[in-house]
């Protein structure tokens, strides 16, 4: 019995790995390797192994280091505006006391419409003859360049990519908020505890591991922003929205070279990877240490 | 036991997927049209099946079958492509490392050097001077790379200083003949006195951006040439004193002084042109298209592109499109050089304009189209692009060249950094692109 669940489930899991192999762990394998190479992709046959030469001349490469400055920025802007923007919209609807149903929809239709679409959309928006520069004008402020601006385009692309992305994790935290027990913030109540105690106290410890997922994710995912620059801006004014993961395409598919641009992965990949690993050690170490002062006190 | 023949359905199914990766050998039979007796020979096209080209391309391989039928047979696939040139490209990437290069395919003028150089495509079997002399100049020039003819293209393109009649007419401005152009000087003066004039329609002299893409280059690489400057070498492989050479820097500071003096908007503004607020702008052929149907209240006139100062009507003008090539793989270079001219020839071309609008490659055919004849802008879009067409920079590292040159104008015209240090900076990017060439 028990060998033929086994092998009842080797014929279900047996598909999947054969696919996964093929289009995710060999292409994994393959880049890899590749990033040792000078691998160029209209001529193969010249491929020549390089050992670390690549990986040494990336960062010599000005863009290379600017690409991944603007990723980091993109990063720092979009990370605690994305997280506290949809905590407090999840926390506005779940108060919402009519079209609790509307809010959520609309909030979160961004998220479903393409990127391509969206990115499109806001240029509109941006234009110097949009609706935000004639709302601006309105109130006596100058046309402001934005997205035409080396300055202003890359805080442009990432308050966007917030206001597009924050939908989803407005729906984990709702979940998240709906879960809490209502008997704690009645026992609140009647200590007198004010909104801001409650929320410091019940709401955020509560949502805490919540709050390290969403933290995670939408770090990963700022971190791989390349639709946004690409149809907006292209990279520009003057590289100032050019990101890693653009730098990589243009690499490998645009100038053909893909030794170089496995390079850049494999090193982006270790980056973020090595980020994520410290994340995961210092939001549990704090968990850790709450516990321990909860511990003491009692 | 169905539980056993389910598992087995699902592992059939998977393997079926790969098998679907494995190269197909066509018979004769095999696809409608198809005798024994035969060659077969494929061919890759880098547009939908569904559009205007597409069926464009389609029906110039059913008359080419119909026209060899019992010698060749001529096999489309249409390998869509997105904006940024993804999908077709990654298509034949793939295929140059896996093999499976149909026997003739598609590619993007400028890249005509690269797949040369790479030998992705091979040199055409020989034309005769007149089945060669039928195309225009700059269709030659796009598909000659080492002095050997690798790529005819059905379509050309162009790029139109357009005007509007009205407001030049208000300004008392009159436009030259076509041997005559503006210089940058006299164009300088001639935006200077329509400054007040636009100024009054909350409005720019010239409607122009420098979009990333391939458009910038497009556009305004004939100020380098018809300033004496070159991006390149004549063989392709050496960037330094040529694209940042004193002239060009030169060409740079000219666009500056534009963006400076506010001739132009800095950010682009939708429709400046169309909706009257500018005088002049640069764009492709089919803005005369949707001048004519979208906005018949302008007055639309195409003036001669503007030249440097000390021009002596050498070619400058903007040109290039997609274009078909022969692949290193065909073993039927005879067959697959009858398809090329074939796809490329006049039938084609006034086919290609019919349906998709798009400008032909050969003399006969734009005789033929009745509109070159009679409408004065298309007119002279045909005979700028016949006496004055000059192909794109012909490098193996032409993407490089393409972006650095859209980046030095976005640095240094709109930015306002040293012109000389912002070329020689991109002089270092593309010699590091260049570097694979020059090794040896």
């Amino acid at each position: 019995m028990k060998r033929k669940n086994s092998i009842m489930g080797m014929a279900f899991f047996g598909p999947a790995l054969v696919l996964l192999t093929l289009f995710l762990f060999l292409p994994m394998v393959l880049t890899f390797g590749f990033s040792f190479t000078d691998y160029f992709a209209l001529n193969p046959e010249l491929t020549h192994f390089v050992g670390l030469e690549n990986y040494l001349n990336i960062f010599k490469d000005e863009l290379f280091v600017k690409s991944f400055l603007n990723t980091v920025k993109f990063v720092l802007i979009i990370v605690p505006l994305q997280c506290g923007g949809a905590l407090l919209l999840a926390m506005a609807i779940n108060r919402a006391a009519h079209c609790k149903k509307y809010f959520k929809v609309a909030f979160f239709i961004p998220v479903v419409m393409s990127l391509a679409v969206v990115s499109t959309l806001w240029m509109q928006i941006y234009s110097p003859e949009g609706i935000l520069n004639t709302l601006l004008g309105q109130i006596g402020i100058q046309t402001q360049p934005f997205i035409h601006s080396a300055d202003q385009a890359l805080p442009s692309i990432a308050i966007m990519s917030v206001w597009q992305g924050m939908g989803y994790q407005m729906i984990i935290f709702l979940g998240g908020l709906q879960n809490i027990n209502p008997a704690l913030y009645e026992a609140a109540e009647m200590d007198h505890a004010t909104s801001w105690k409650k929320f410091k106290d019940i709401t955020l410890p509560e949502l805490k591991p919540l709050c390290v997922f969403v933290f995670i994710t939408v770090t990963i995912g700022a971190f791989r922003m390349l639709v946004q620059p690409m149809v907006m801006t292209g990279g520009g004014p003057d590289h100032s929205t050019y990101t890693i993961v653009y730098d990589i395409y243009e690499t490998g598919t645009v100038n053909w070279e893909m030794g170089l641009a496995s390079t850049m992965a494999i090193v982006f990949t270790i980056f973020v990877v090595v980020l994520t690993i410290i994340q995961n050690i210092l939001t549990k170490d704090k968990e850790g240490k709450h516990v321990n002062k909860k511990a003491k006190k009692n | 036991m169905k539980k056993r023949l389910l598992c087995l359905a699902c592992v059939l199914a998977a393997l079926g997927t790969l098998a679907g990766c494995q190269k197909k050998e066509v018979r004769p039979g095999d696809v409608e049209g198809y005798d024994p007796g035969e060659t077969y020979l494929s061919i890759w096209v880098h547009s939908i099946e569904d559009t205007e080209e597409g069926q464009a391309y389609k029906k110039s391989v059913e008359s080419f079958n119909e026209a060899y039928n019992g010698q060749y047979f001529a096999d489309i696939e249409f390998i869509p492509r997105n904006d940024s040139g993804g999908g077709y490209s990654d298509k034949i990437n793939a295929s140059v490392m896996a093999g499976g290069l149909p026997d003739v395919l598609t590619v993007d003028g400028p890249n005509v050097a690269a797949y040369a150089a790479n030998g992705i495509i091979q040199p055409l079997a020989e034309l005769t001077e007149e089945e060669k002399s039928a195309y225009l100049t700059s269709i030659i020039e796009q598909g000659t790379y080492d002095d050997k003819l690798y790529a005819l293209g059905v379509m050309e393109s162009s790029v139109g200083l357009y005007y509007n009649k009205a407001i030049l007419k208000e300004a008392g401005i009159e436009v030259p003949d076509p041997d005559h152009p503006w210089t940058r000087t006299e164009f300088l003066e001639i935006l200077e006195q329509l400054k007040p004039v636009m100024d009054e329609k909350n409005g720019y002299p010239i409607d122009m951006t420098f979009p990333v893409g391939e458009a910038s280059i497009y556009y305004y690489a004939p100020f380098i040439w018809s300033n004496g400057g070159e991006l390149v070498s004549e063989d392709g492989l050496t960037v330094d004193g040529f694209f940042n050479s004193q002239e060009n820097v030169q060409t740079m500071q000219y666009f500056r002084n534009i963006v400076e003096k506010k001739y132009m908007s800095e950010a682009p503004i939708e429709n400046l042109f169309e909706s009257g607020r500018a005088a002049f702008k640069f764009d492709g052929a089919w803005e005369v298209n949707t001048i004519y149907n979208s906005y018949p209240d302008i007055e639309l006139g195409v003036a001669p592109y503007i030249v440097g100062d000390d021009w002596s009507g050498e070619r400058y003008t903007p040109t290039g499109s997609w274009a078909f090539a022969a692949s290193s793989g065909t073993e039927n270079i005879q067959g697959a050089t009858e398809l090329v001219k074939w796809m490329s020839g006049v039938e084609s071309g006034i086919r290609i304009w019919e349906m998709a609008k798009n400008f032909p490659s050969t003399y006969e055919a734009f005789e033929n189209i009745e509109i070159f004849q009679t409408d004065e802008n298309y007119g002279a879009l045909y005979r700028q692009l016949s006496d004055y067409g000059h192909p794109r920079p012909k490098t193996p590292v032409y993407p490089q060249v393409s972006t650095s040159f859209q980046e030095v104008l976005e640095s240094a015209a709109l930015g306002g950094k040293d012109a000389k240090t912002e070329m020689d900076k991109s002089v270092e990017r593309i010699n590091g692109k260049l570097e694979r060439y020059t090794r040896e």
